[in-house]
């Protein structure tokens, strides 16, 4: 069994908003000073199904794909030490700026070099633009079943069986390997790794993929390869406005309540 | 006039004795080289410390007739000290029944006799003292303590050696009178009141009352290793083999990468010194009445720690020892995993405030063991409370404990203004620490502290988003590698920017720089702004001038106070400021109690029991006092639920302050009443968003 998990390195999603600034010119997301970038939590969960699945069938190679700039080594660290096996990471100036389309492509590709593998374990939205079709497009390009949310990845007998989350339930479906899914946070808690996993995660080899070691053209991938256009980015701007009704009786406070609720036609 | 030293009193003194000295070497032998299964631990430094402090704390020990504690104090000591001095006797009894020549009654007389009143009088009083802590067994009944049929037995001992050697003296008198038998002035009552008795029938009575003695003494050593009494042999080198560094530090890892087992997981991962606590303690349950955490109904007692630490031991010493051990009095499960006779939750319900550790008579040092089984949960089996598994990902992802705060490290610095950033001309460093930064509360302290640094032309200046978290926490959840890191990078830093003098305002962090990074080669001079703002206000460089009219009663922070010896300098800058009332909890300075923040619990969730503090809260609210003032970012934090959550508190809108607050506003009054006014429209604001 070999399951390769795509993890991202994104800026932290717990940036305090007013931290949180863009270059609207260059229509860049600023770095904050002092809050570093972190591994995208819903592909951490992606490793952790992994892990489980391994613990499941007593064995199975994991390999850890991530596409970002050599810094995104921290994602790959991370999910080394929660247990997987082996990293790749695709570092080059080609992959940048790339949409999910142009990423999911550069991914497919390396996976395609990973071969054989029966699983494709992803995060379900990256936190950064939260667009969730990555995994979707990876499926497409490589012509596998793509099951999305997953909150159980099981595998038995061959076949793949996912609980997956709906808006208003869950439903359990079943597909033959190789396919892609993409891990919910339903799922549950990512393990804590242990110190000696940690350091055993240092001597773990993670090789660097260029475009060209994937033989793809720089123009299908990065933002060459992109199909979306980015046409303004800004920060929205949030007006709230406080007001305290005072009376001297709860009653009378609640009639001040009420009448203007009614005013700002609110009831 | 021994009666053993004719047939055939001789063979049963040999008999009894050389048999009790085997046994009680072999007991002996077997748990001294079951103290060598543990880990070394290099207690001989700085003797000459160790060797002066010796008088107080073992021979007037100091620490059991603490005012609190008089009652077992009075009768420990007569006890302990009635013990020493007969002593003496005992080696007398002993050369006596070898040849009665060779007694010090023979060759010394003049000196013994002497010495006899004092003896005799001691005799009684520790009588007095089994009779004492019979009656504290039966009567008062402590709930700190085990009451137990051992402590009986051994009580049983002590008296009866006593009584049996005052009427084998006695007898002695009756039949054959010594120069000077008047001095032993109880053996000699006794011997008038069997006066005119036949001199066979008194020779009968002094050989029972010889052997009896005998066989209590022989017995007693026997018993002693097997009880909880052992202490009267290991306390003395606990104490002196004592930590000498504050009891707030915890030790590193030496070459922790190379490491097998990482923490404490087997009972042999202790340290020897750790084990002979185990030995030591005598489960006086000092450190439970004064444990924030078993006050509060939590699983934990560190008077079980060092039960189960002797208990485990001692169950398991046959898979330790290659020679048969003998096991009475054991009640610990053989084979289980230490972890398991521990207890996980008693291991995470520490808040390692160390009042444990001050209450201790013997130097049991509580901390340290609990938070090395603590390590191997967090770093060998990963196995964790949810809350603090949250907060070590948090501290390792973003360097800070406070995950959600809408606040950056620079945000108060962009709001103020007029902070100066550390460039290495500066004499000090101001470490604002994670709270102080992050916590909107915690801001307006550090916002004061500034101003105040400011207003007394203090030279120093800011790391901003620079600063990450000081270590505190990581290593107090038990995850020293963590902690490593986290100290390596800091020190690596100050080193880089210059850095030789350190403000803090986070005991936490104080503690830390101050005692525990010198472990990782960083030295540096750290002072707590409590005693910065103290001496400033003497050198008249602060003055308070504005009249605050309160009753202010102080908290004593654990890691200021008990672990770092700081209690007066947040007290003087209260008595500075005109026209407050500064009055005292029931607990405080070194008998504080923690607010429930220390040892990570500040981000840890507190389900069980009452919460640490509320009950706070409560004592100080019973003081009456309009404000509680702190000088701990945690505490304050702490005391910040508190009074919402305790009803009279609330009521009485109590307020709490840092002492740099009260002096801030003390100071300069109008921009700390701009930032009351500012925090209470950003509350506005928070609350607005939340609705």
């Amino acid at each position: 069994m070999h399951i390769i998990c795509c993890v991202k390195q994104v800026p932290d999603p717990e940036t305090p908003a007013s931290q949180f600034k863009v270059d609207e010119a260059t229509k860049k997301v600023l770095p904050v000073p002092g809050i570093d970038p972190v591994a995208d939590e819903y592909a951490i969960l992606g490793v952790e199904a992994a892990l489980r699945i391994r613990e499941a069938l007593g064995e199975a190679k994991i390999t850890v794909l991530c596409l970002g700039p050599e810094a995104a080594r921290d994602a790959v660290k991370k999910a080394l030490a929660m247990g997987a096996d082996e990293g790749i990471q695709l570092t080059d100036g080609a992959f940048e700026g790339g949409d999910s389309y142009a990423t999911a492509r550069a991914l497919a590709a390396a996976i395609k070099k990973l071969e054989p593998f029966d699983l494709v374990l992803c995060g379900r939205q990256a936190p950064d633009w939260d667009v969730g079709v990555t995994p979707s497009i990876i499926a497409d390009v490589l012509g596998l079943p793509c099951v999305t949310r997953a909150s159980e990845v099981k595998v038995s007998d061959g076949t793949l069986q996912v609980e997956r989350v709906l808006l208003d339930g869950f439903e359990t479906v079943e597909t033959s390997l190789p396919a892609v899914v993409s891990v919910s946070n339903e799922l549950g808690e990512p393990r804590y790794p242990q110190l000696r996993e940690i350091m055993a995660a240092a001597k773990k080899p993670v090789a660097v993929w260029s475009a060209a070691d994937l033989g793809v053209d720089a123009s299908q991938v990065g933002a060459a390869g992109s199909l979306l256009s980015l046409d303004r980015l800004y920060v929205p701007v949030h007006e709230a406005k406080c007001e305290f009704i005072e009376a001297e009786t709860p009653e009378e406070a609640a009639e001040t309540l009420a009448t203007t609720l009614r005013e700002a036609k609110l009831i | 006039m021994a009666p053993s030293v004719q047939f055939p009193g001789n063979i049963f003194f040999y008999l009894i004795l050389v048999s009790g000295l085997v046994f009680f070497a072999y007991t002996f032998y077997v748990r001294v080289i079951l103290l060598l299964v543990g880990k070394p631990d290099w207690r001989f430094d700085r003797l000459w410390e160790r060797t002066v402090s010796f008088v107080p704390l073992v021979l007037a020990i100091w620490r059991v007739i603490r005012p609190r504690y008089w009652y077992s104090g009075i009768l420990h000591l007569a006890i302990f000290w009635g013990f020493l001095t007969f002593q003496v006797n005992t080696i007398n009894f002993f050369l006596e029944g070898f040849h009665e020549n060779a007694a010090i009654l023979s060759w010394a007389e003049g000196v013994y006799t002497a010495y006899f009143p004092l003896m005799q009088l001691f005799e009684v009083l520790v009588l007095v003292g089994v009779v004492m802590a019979v009656a504290r067994r039966q009567i008062v009944k402590p709930p700190r303590l085990s009451l137990n049929w051992d402590a009986y037995l051994i009580l049983g001992f002590i008296a009866l050696l006593m009584v049996t050697d005052l009427f084998a003296t006695g007898f002695s008198i009756a039949i054959h009178p010594f120069p000077d038998h008047g001095r032993a002035f109880i053996s000699n009552a006794i011997a008038e009141g069997v006066e005119g008795t036949d001199i066979e029938v008194l020779k009968a009575w002094h050989t029972t009352f010889w052997y009896l003695h005998l066989l209590t003494f022989m017995g007693f050593l026997i018993w002693v290793p097997y009880s909880k009494h052992l202490h009267v042999f290991t306390a003395a080198p606990n104490v002196f083999l004592r930590r000498l560094q504050p009891t707030g530090v915890l030790q590193p890892i030496p070459d922790l990468e190379t490491q097998e087992v990482f923490g404490v997981g087997r009972i042999q991962d202790f340290t020897w010194r750790q084990l002979l606590d185990g030995y030591t303690c005598t489960e006086c349950g000092r450190c439970q009445e004064a444990c924030p955490a078993y006050n509060t109904e939590k699983e934990l007692s560190p008077k079980e720690i060092a039960h189960q630490m002797r208990q485990q031991l001692l169950v398991n010493a046959s898979d330790l020892l290659p020679i048969p051990v003998l096991n009475i009095n054991v009640t610990g499960e053989r084979g289980v995993p230490l972890t398991e006779a521990m207890g996980f939750d008693p291991i995470w319900d520490c808040l390692t405030c160390g009042a444990c550790q001050y209450e201790c008579p013997v130097f049991v040092e509580h901390i340290q063991e609990i938070i090395d089984v603590r390590r191997y949960f967090v770093m060998d089996e990963a196995r964790m409370p949810e809350t603090a598994q949250a907060t070590l990902m948090q501290l390792e992802q973003r360097g800070h404990p406070w995950r959600g705060t809408p606040l950056g490290r620079t945000s108060w610095i962009e709001e103020m203004g007029d902070v100066p950033m550390f460039d290495g001309s500066q004499e000090y460093l101001f470490w604002v620490g994670c709270t102080g930064a992050l916590s909107e509360r915690n801001v307006l302290t550090t916002k004061a502290i500034a101003r105040l640094l400011n207003q007394a032309g203090v030279s120093y200046g800011v790391l901003g988003a620079e600063e990450t978290c000081c270590g505190d926490p990581a290593r107090r959840l038990g995850n020293e590698y963590l902690f490593m890191l986290q100290a390596q990078q800091n020190i690596e830093l100050f080193n880089t920017k210059g850095v030789k003098k350190i403000i803090t305002s986070c005991p936490h962090g104080f503690n830390a720089f101050k005692n525990e990074y010198p472990q990782f080669d960083g030295h540096f001079e750290v002072i707590h702004h409590a005693d910065l703002f103290a001496r400033l206000v003497k050198e008249g460089r602060l003055k308070p001038q504005e009249t605050l009219a309160q009753k202010i009663t102080y908290h004593d922070s654990c890691y200021l106070g008990r672990h770092n010896n700081l209690y007066e300098a947040p007290r003087h800058i209260l008595a500075s400021l005109p026209g407050t009332h500064p009055v005292e909890m029931p607990r405080s300075r070194a008998q504080s109690f923690c607010c429930g923040a220390g040892g990570g619990h500040m981000w840890m969730e507190e389900s069980k029991g009452k919460r640490v503090n509320n009950e706070r809260t409560e004592e100080a609210t019973a003081t009456g006092a309009e404000i509680v003032a702190t000088a701990c970012p945690l505490c304050l934090q702490m005391f910040e639920d508190g009074i919402g959550a305790v009803p009279e508190a609330a009521e009485r809108e109590m307020k709490v302050y840092d002492v740099a607050e009260l002096l801030d506003m003390a100071v300069s009054p109008a921009p700390a009443v701009a930032e009351e006014a500012k925090a209470d429209a950003s509350q506005d604001q928070a609350a607005e968003s939340s609705e």
